[in-house]
């Protein structure tokens, strides 16, 4: 290899890893990927990673009588989103971004609260801000309408209170903090060594695990490039909803318009065309794919209790995955909060809330059985314009926003 | 960095958006003119506080890093 050879290598590599990407770059590479995962098997989804999690965890030590539990790699969202915080731990080590970040105590108790309150709202909404706002607008879901709502309302709240708790309480956030093993200087080679070396570790066992099964073996390549992705370019779907109330920057909330806007025109496509399936009835299925009984009281109220956790967690269920493998200890104890108390509010809670709403609260929306394919385009399409005209109008203006 | 530094504000160990919320909080303590070094160590603040800078008129004199550290020097306008 020459010295010129070597240079361009070198470009290459810090293309992709001296410094983060855009935030539309992720946005329309994540939505590539969550097309492609619908045409594999499924859509993106965030909340189904902290079910297994929690799931496998309390059945391991007996409590809730859970039993029969698929294991976390086989179960294609505990896969997936286990693969995605290893990919953003590698793309954190190949960035020389990772270090354990410890916060001081307040911090990390925020973080489980977050995280709890992630847990609770996903479950009686039905939906997170992957599976039920990024998936959920693209499956053209008259419910995820509503959850975007919601999220706008807790997010709003949350924030209202953090600038409250750093008026009344500053000390809550501060105290003793502490960073180890952070990449210094020429001796933090050692980041990006074994960012790659973990990388194709973990490519190679689970193509191996999953030689007989391409779905699966799909998902944990897809999960983590996902990591990859998300961590490199810090896409953050709390930041769409925070910032036209905080600093009023338009960027992350125009990426993930970006990413909406793609993965509408993706699934709606796999929809009308009914891709795999060969049956009426199983184009049927194929339209129907995460449009759930949520419409419209249950996804607002669902959808308000997740933005409130998730603002005060300071990341969304994937947020808070790729942030936990950068190393941010706050995120995850917000990973922590939302594993332990999703099964509990999956057994204990959902079904009696869900039997104390009146059908009208909770009912199954696909849009195009009310407006057509045309009508629900058009319907997303006026939603995102009108979104990306106040962002930018806020931003110029500062009209709604605090800072 | 030829300048004198008026207030510290430790943000080590925090996480998005708490550095930004925690600089907003703190320069308004300042007088116009003043100087004030932010330290954190969320790989997010390398963008996010430049970001802050320009949206609200503050001027960035500089930025450092220091082992796991990152170093911001914001002048108040």
């Amino acid at each position: 290899m020459d010295n010129n050879e070597k240079g361009v290598l070198r470009q290459l590599w810090d293309t992709f890893f001296s410094k983060a990407w855009p935030l539309w770059v992720g946005g329309i590479l994540l939505a590539f990927l969550n097309v492609l995962l619908f045409l594999i098997r499924s859509p993106w989804g965030g909340t189904g990673t902290y079910m297994s999690w929690g799931e496998n965890l309390y059945q391991k030590i007996g409590l809730f009588g859970l039993h029969d539990i698929m294991p976390v790699v086989l179960h294609p969202y505990g896969l997936l989103g286990t693969l995605t915080l290893l990919g953003a731990f590698a793309g954190a080590l190949m960035g020389r971004d990772f270090a354990v970040r410890v916060p001081p105590f307040g911090e990390i108790v925020k973080g489980f609260i977050g995280g709890a309150l992630m847990a609770l709202g996903a479950t009686l909404g039905i939906g997170c801000t992957i599976g039920g706002f990024l998936s959920g607008w693209a499956a053209l879901s008259g419910g995820a309408i509503v959850l975007a709502i919601g999220f706008l309302i807790g997010t709003y709240v949350a924030l209202k209170y953090l600038f409250w708790e750093m008026e009344k309480f500053p000390q809550f956030s501060m105290g003793k903090s502490f960073t180890w093993l952070a990449a210094r200087g020429a001796a933090g080679v050692w980041q990006p060594i074994l960012g790659v070396i973990l990388t194709l570790v973990v490519l190679i066992a689970f193509s191996m695990k999953f030689s007989a099964d391409n779905v699966m073996a799909m998902f944990a390549a897809i999960g983590l490039v996902i990591g990859i992705i998300l961590q490199r370019s810090r896409f953050c779907i709390v930041r769409a909803f925070r910032e036209p109330f905080m600093t009023g920057e338009s960027e992350a909330p125009i990426a993930v318009m970006a990413a909406l806007a793609i993965g509408i025109l993706g699934f709606t496509v796999i929809k009308y065309m009914g891709v795999g399936s060969s049956t009426p009835g199983g184009a049927r299925a194929v339209a129907m794919t995460w449009v759930y009984p949520n419409f419209w009281l249950k996804a607002l109220i669902g959808g308000t209790i997740f933005g409130l956790g998730m603002t005060v967690a300071g990341g969304c269920a994937i947020g808070t995955i790729w942030r936990a493998g950068e190393g941010h200890v706050k995120l995850w104890f917000a990973a922590l909060g939302f594993l332990l108390i999703s099964p509990i509010s999956k057994k204990f809670i959902v079904r009696a809330f869900s039997d104390m709403l009146p059908d009208w609260a909770k009912q199954k929306i696909f849009l195009p059985d009310h407006l057509g394919y045309w009508g629900a385009l058009l319907l997303f399409f006026v939603l995102l314009v009108g979104w990306y005209a106040f962002v930018k109008w806020n931003e110029k203006t500062g009209k709604f926003s605090a800072i | 960095m030829d300048f004198n530094v008026d207030k510290t504000v430790d943000c080590k160990g925090l996480s998005c958006p708490m550095p930004i919320l925690r600089l907003t909080k703190e320069i308004k303590a300042l007088d116009s003119g003043q100087i004030i070094e932010l330290l954190g160590t969320d790989p997010g603040s390398k963008k996010d506080i430049p970001g802050w800078c320009e949206k609200t008129g503050n001027e960035l004199l500089g930025n450092e890093e220091d082992g796991s550290v990152f170093k911001f020097y914001i002048k108040k306008t």
